[in-house]
């Protein structure tokens, strides 16, 4: 597989609870991947443990039959080529669209950095919004802006931290559609959290359905939608509230 | 070896427990740097705690016997009168300007904080000046008048009198703390209160005194600490406290040890006012909440309690901003020219090179500290910052013994060092311009790192994950995304801690270089020399250095809520 992530476990410290507990999956390349949860689930622990901003108690992940950490192995967050959308985009404020993008770059000659900035401006439809700086966009366009530097520098895996949350409904529906074309064209796996069903339904090859940081279904999503959908999911609901 | 081929994008790499070190090794340097930061922000302060254990001589037992009584007495004095009248002139400052709508009202909420630029030392001989014989007071009345009243009267070099100089120049800590807590108080307590039928006496009395007690114990205690750290009002004033203790055992009598037990003291002075304060408050921290509450209406006030509240607030600023700078201002002219220029420059150069090189290390200091404070997971990251904010609460005086006997040991460790260079005097950082710096830092470290904490935890973390996510590591993260937008921060704790360090009195008169004069250590002389009008030169730089300040963070404050 592409993507292996074996028996992640990890508790905050001054906790005793695990926010994520033995959480284990494997994606192949291209996939579209959601983890989808109530608030508090852990499911923005998952993405900051396979980013590398924390330090997972046990469990590995392999990118391509290599690791990136294990019990032995630890990588930096910025080793990994991992990309991350945050839930509020994270864009930096004294720095202009192309420069957010070109930040991510560094590796590369500058002729290429204007092609990859262009391409991936091309790519999110922003092509004229380069020289602005984040204040001066409106949500949806930052986020695709968030979108663009993450996909810029070519990483294995995107993780998007419920990229729909800071967008009003309207938008939420046209965007659904737009983040699918985006992540498909670009070939790229990425895993995105949600707590919307319609989300995860819309845009994901494959849903794990998260509950108190381990996994409780999972599947695609016509199955899930055959299997677990109204009956399973409503009789849930009661329970979780009390979480 | 394990091998990761990349993506085309990234640089292949070898992968291996290098890596695992190279992490570790960059969090390390951080780690490393902040806490030899820490241990040299609070080791120093140490040699007080020895101190009490060492054995005591003859001068301290003369003193113990004979004058701690004293010293705690008037101590005590001091700060009860002075907490009580700046709570009581803050919190109705406060108090009118939060509620009420006035003529001059938006002058005056910032205005009002303006005597807080006028060092007390400064405030005490300005005040002197005009109440003495020769003052505009006395001669108006004796020429003006024909009245010969007894000077006795005007006598202000007392106790009361530098009560009444502190709550002049201390009480816009009451004023401005408890000002910006009560606007961000919600308009639902103070109305639900007036519909139940209170009026404004009863609602100040049983509303707006306990919610902002948090405020004002903050403010005050900030004002006692003030007091407790003065050493030029009091020696101006001819009153014996800890701090004039200090200097006479130390200069009088060349007795560092009983300098040393007197500091003690005064630590142990102020541990309880410390301690005081934590009971006081309670469990509840300042809540600067930026959660939008719907804030205050105003009340118009009309005809006399309209003039009443305008008379209120500038007589306040009168008695502590103008007409103290009126008074600078007319002897500044009056002597303009005794003192000669190059000789003045010599003392601003002095002035903003000492300034300047210590607020550069502070903030230098607090960005790295506060970077590894939100680096490293865990309680003793958190709390290790905190005791060095602890060195704003130790007085100026102890802060001197402390580095002094610190400098003085270092000299003597590095002795062998000094003779292989072929340096022959046994002091060379002690009586170098590095031990007066040193001293600053450690006593205004908390004035910085406050305002750089507050920066890094307005900026979040998030933008820091997101760079090295993008593959650009820790160290280069910092320099690229966290000092440009911690730019605002770096900028306010920079000009805080410069006018601090400017209106800065006990340290520099104890640890500065023979011969080394700043403005406030030469307005302290010549008033001291009685050449008050001298003084006023230099007094009127720093004063209106600080003004300006306070000007400008009016406009950054009141920005902010935006
Ligand atoms: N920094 C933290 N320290 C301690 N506990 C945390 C921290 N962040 C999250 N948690 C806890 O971990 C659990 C999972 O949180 P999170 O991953 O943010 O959930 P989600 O993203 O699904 O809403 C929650 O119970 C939350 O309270
Ligand atoms: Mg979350």
């Amino acid at each position: 597989m592409y993507i292996s992530i074996q028996d992640l476990c990890f508790s905050y410290p001054d906790t005793n609870r695990a926010a994520v507990d033995h959480f284990s999956l494997t994606i192949g390349k291209g996939e579209v991947v959601s983890i989808l949860g109530k608030s508090g689930s852990g499911k923005s622990t998952i993405l900051r443990l396979l980013a590398g901003l924390e330090k997972p108690s046990k469990g590995s992940l392999c990118i391509q039959e290599n690791v990136v950490f294990d019990d032995k192995v630890f990588l930096a967050p910025e080793k990994r080529g991992i990309g991350m959308v945050f839930q509020d985009y994270a864009l930096f404020p004294h720095m202009t669209v192309q420069d957010n993008i070109k930040f991510g770059l560094s590796h590369l000659k500058k002729e290429e950095k204007k092609k990859r900035i262009q391409e991936v401006l091309e790519l999110v439809e922003l092509e004229d919004y380069g020289n602005r700086y984040p204040h001066q966009l409106s949500g949806g366009q930052q986020q695709r802006v968030a979108i663009a530097r993450a996909i810029a520098p070519n990483p294995h895996l995107i993780l998007l931290d419920e990229p729909f949350s800071n967008l009003d409904a309207e938008l939420q529906v046209k965007i659904r559609k737009e983040l699918r074309d985006i992540l498909k064209k670009a070939n790229i796996t990425s895993i995105f959290v949600t707590h919307d069903e319609n989300d995860a339904f819309a845009l994901a090859d494959w849903i794990i359905k998260l509950k108190d940081g381990r996994i409780d279904a999972m599947g695609r999503p016509c199955d899930l939608l055959g299997a677990s959908r109204p009956s399973e999911i409503r009789q849930q609901e009661p329970e979780l509230v009390g979480v | 070896m394990l091998r990761v081929k990349r993506n085309k994008g990234f640089l292949v790499e070898e992968l291996g427990c290098w890596t695992v070190q190279r992490k570790l090794s960059n969090v390390n340097a951080w780690t490393v740097s902040a806490v030899i930061i820490m241990a040299l922000l609070f080791l120093p302060n140490l040699t007080i705690v020895s101190g009490i254990f060492s054995p005591s001589n003859d001068n301290w037992a003369h003193m113990k016997e004979f004058v701690l009584g004293s010293f705690i007495k008037t101590s005590l004095i001091l700060i009860g009168a002075t907490g009580f009248l700046t709570i009581a002139i803050g919190l109705s400052l406060a108090w009118l300007i939060a509620q009420y709508q006035f003529p001059l009202r938006n002058f005056l909420k910032w205005a009002l904080v303006l005597p807080l630029s006028i060092p007390p030392f400064i405030g005490a001989y300005t005040y002197h000046g005009i109440f003495n014989y020769t003052g505009v007071i006395q001669t108006t009345l004796r020429d003006g008048f024909g009245k010969d009243l007894n000077p006795a009267y005007f006598d202000i070099m007392n106790i009361p009198g530098a009560v009444f100089i502190y709550t002049l120049f201390l009480y816009p800590y009451v004023y401005s703390i408890t000002r910006i807590f009560l606007s961000q108080q919600s308009a639902s307590l103070i109305e639900s209160a007036r519909m139940l039928g209170k009026g404004p006496v009863n609602i100040f009395f049983q509303v707006v005194i306990p919610i902002s007690r948090v405020a004002i114990i903050g403010g005050s205690s900030l004002v006692v600490l003030e007091v407790l750290n003065d050493y030029g009002v009091v020696k101006y004033y001819g009153i014996q406290t800890f701090t004039t203790g200090i200097f006479q055992s130390w200069f009088g009598l060349g007795d560092i040890e009983t300098s040393i037990k007197l500091a003690a003291s005064l630590m142990g002075f102020v541990i309880f006012i410390l301690m005081a304060e934590k009971l006081l408050r309670g469990r509840r921290q300042y809540n600067y909440s930026t959660t939008k509450v719907r804030p205050l209406p105003l009340i118009r006030l009309k005809g006399w309690k309209a003039f009443m509240a305008t008379g209120y607030g500038l007589l306040i600023l009168s008695l502590g901003f103008l007409i103290p700078v009126v008074q600078l201002i007319d002897w500044t002219i009056l002597t303009f020219g005794t003192i000669p220029t190059e000789e003045f420059l010599i003392y601003v150069k002095n002035s903003v090179t000492v300034a300047g090189i210590s607020a550069t290390v502070i903030i230098i200091f607090a960005l790295i500290v506060g970077n590894f404070s939100r680096l490293v997971h865990g309680k003793a990251a958190k709390l290790l910052p905190k005791l060095t904010i602890l060195g704003y609460s130790i007085p100026g005086a102890v802060i001197a013994v402390a580095v002094v006997t610190a400098f003085i040991g270092l000299d003597g460790f590095l002795a062998p060092l000094y003779r292989l260079l072929g340096v022959d005097h046994t002091l060379v950082l002690s009586v170098s311009l590095a031990m007066l710096i040193s001293a600053y830092i450690i006593r205004f470290f908390a004035i910085g790192y406050n305002s750089i904490e507050s920066g890094y935890d307005k900026i979040g973390t998030d933008f820091r994950d997101a760079s090295r996510l993008l593959g650009v590591g820790l160290t280069k993260t910092f320099f690229r995304i966290d000092v440009p937008m911690l730019k605002g921060a770096i900028v306010s704790g920079f000009i805080l801690v410069f006018i601090d360090v400017l209106k800065e009195i006990p340290l520099t008169l104890i640890l500065r270089p023979f011969n080394f004069d700043t403005l406030s250590t030469k307005a302290f002389q010549y008033a001291s020399d009685e050449k008050i009008m001298e003084a006023s030169q230099a007094s009127l730089v720093i004063v209106g250095i600080s003004a300006l300040a306070i000007v400008v963070f009016y406009k950054f404050l009141e920005k902010e809520p935006e």
